[in-house]
């Protein structure tokens, strides 16, 4: 069987998450290998979720916020871009493979973006092939 | 040597001054262990015992780290050395401390060594700021024709490593963790109460040394520090089992006087980098 990637989004309610909608809406396809978490802003995002979606068992995290001047309160994606800048760059001096983590903007009218986002990134990470580095292997966890 | 003899006298008798007159309740600096190659961290209240105070190559410790440890309008007066100056500076800038409150003892230092080792600490390991950014007195002359070097130039070896065998090396390192966490201890930035390791709502890793614990542990706190290390190095030199901490901090440190275009700790008036953002900030960071 050919290797299926485990792609985690993370998804601001506002923009990302109402174009995942829209995209849903207007019966545009794309794959099923992302699982969607909704929060209200990407600045709620802690680099310590992405952290932990790698090590249980995530091959690839898509973080998807407002566009830059257009955050639903008004600078909150600002901030974000300096984190996951930033967590860009530990995760990449730590060994893990820059592909596998993206960043983009998506308003809620890019319905059709988004599905482009992520069957690109779903095809990228495929041909990375499975994430083991930060995977937990153990049993129970 | 006399150098460092110059400032110990210097920094008993400032002590002994700033306790007389009231003007501080306590000053931070350090007195003899063990022996003289052991210095440690010493709290002074009275006048009298400002004797004990001294000041060699092998005081290493960041001074800055027990600011915090204080309430808000505790009147301190703490001696510093040039990377510890820049921690007082980054304190103030996230409003952990007043500067009312300091009186800061500058020590422009240079040939520090290690305790551990005995090696002289230069700027591969963490000396790139000789002269403190900030004090009200300085202990001894500044120190000028030392070139100290790029803090960053240590890095250009494992920047040039395969992404593999990067991952290869943090791993081998991090296996070695035993979770004493006395990195956390010793760093000045690190405040917060309760960490996020010792929170159990949510828990995010394992409390015991398990490798994803471990990871998780010390990549959160590369990030937590991210924008704010003043590169003092005091986490590897704590470290009992020699993990190169310095480096990963080092790093991310780089990145963000890149992205950013401010060092941590340089300039009272700027605002923490990760507490902020510029107009000019461009999604190219992010690529």
């Amino acid at each position: 069987m050919s290797f299926e990637p485990k792609i985690l989004g993370i998804a601001c309610n506002w923009c990302t998450y109402t174009g995942a909608d829209l995209a849903g809406t207007t019966r545009l396809k794309y794959p099923q290998n992302l699982r969607l978490i909704r929060v209200m802003c990407s600045s709620r995002i802690n680099p310590s979720f992405i952290i932990r979606g790698f090590q249980l068992g995530a091959d690839g995290v898509l973080v998807g916020g407002c566009h830059p001047g257009d955050c639903h309160y008004g600078t909150g994606n600002l901030y974000a871009r300096r984190k996951l800048a930033i967590t860009r760059k530990i995760l990449e001096f730590a060994g893990m493979e820059p592909g596998r983590f993206r960043v983009e903007w998506i308003s809620a009218s890019e319905g059709n973006k988004f599905a482009e986002v992520v069957g690109e990134f779903t095809n990228q990470v495929r041909t990375l092939g499975p994430q083991t580095k930060f995977k937990i292997t153990k049993d129970g966890q | 040597m006399t150098a460092f003899k110059k400032i110990e006298d210097h920094l008993r008798k400032e002590a002994k001054n700033l306790l007389e007159g009231g003007k501080v309740t306590l000053v931070l600096a350090y007195a003899r262990g063990f022996d003289e190659k052991h210095p440690v961290p010493c709290v002074v209240k009275a006048a009298a015992d400002a004797d004990h105070l001294v000041f060699n190559e092998y005081c290493t410790y960041n001074m800055a780290r027990y600011l915090t440890r204080y309430p808000v309008g505790t009147k301190i007066a703490v001696a510093v050395k040039g990377a510890d100056s820049r921690a007082v500076v980054q304190l103030i800038q996230e409003g952990k401390v007043r500067r009312d409150d300091l009186v800061i003892l500058g020590i422009p230092a240079t040939g520090m060594k290690n305790q551990k080792t005995g090696e002289v600490i230069d700027a591969k390991t963490t000396a790139s700021t000789i002269n403190p950014v900030l004090y009200d007195v300085l202990l001894g002359d500044e120190i000028h024709g030392v070139k100290a070097g790029s803090p960053y130039d240590v890095l250009a070896e494992f920047e040039g490593m395969d992404k593999d065998a990067r991952w290869a090396f943090w791993k081998k390192e991090f296996e070695r963790c035993i979770r004493c966490y006395a990195c956390r201890k010793a760093c000045p930035m690190c405040y917060c109460d309760p960490c996020f390791m010792d929170a159990s709502r949510p828990r995010w890793a394992d409390k015991s040394p398990t490798d994803d614990g471990t990871l998780m542990y010390h990549l959160t706190r590369f990030y937590h520090l991210a924008g704010r290390c003043i590169d003092c190095g005091e986490c590897s030199r704590a470290c009992p089992v020699d993990i190169p901490l310095h480096l990963f901090h080092k790093k991310v440190a780089k990145e963000c006087e890149a992205m950013f275009g401010q060092a941590a700790g340089m300039n009272i008036e700027d605002k923490p980098a990760m507490a902020n953002f510029k107009g000019e900030d461009s999604d190219q960071m992010l690529g």
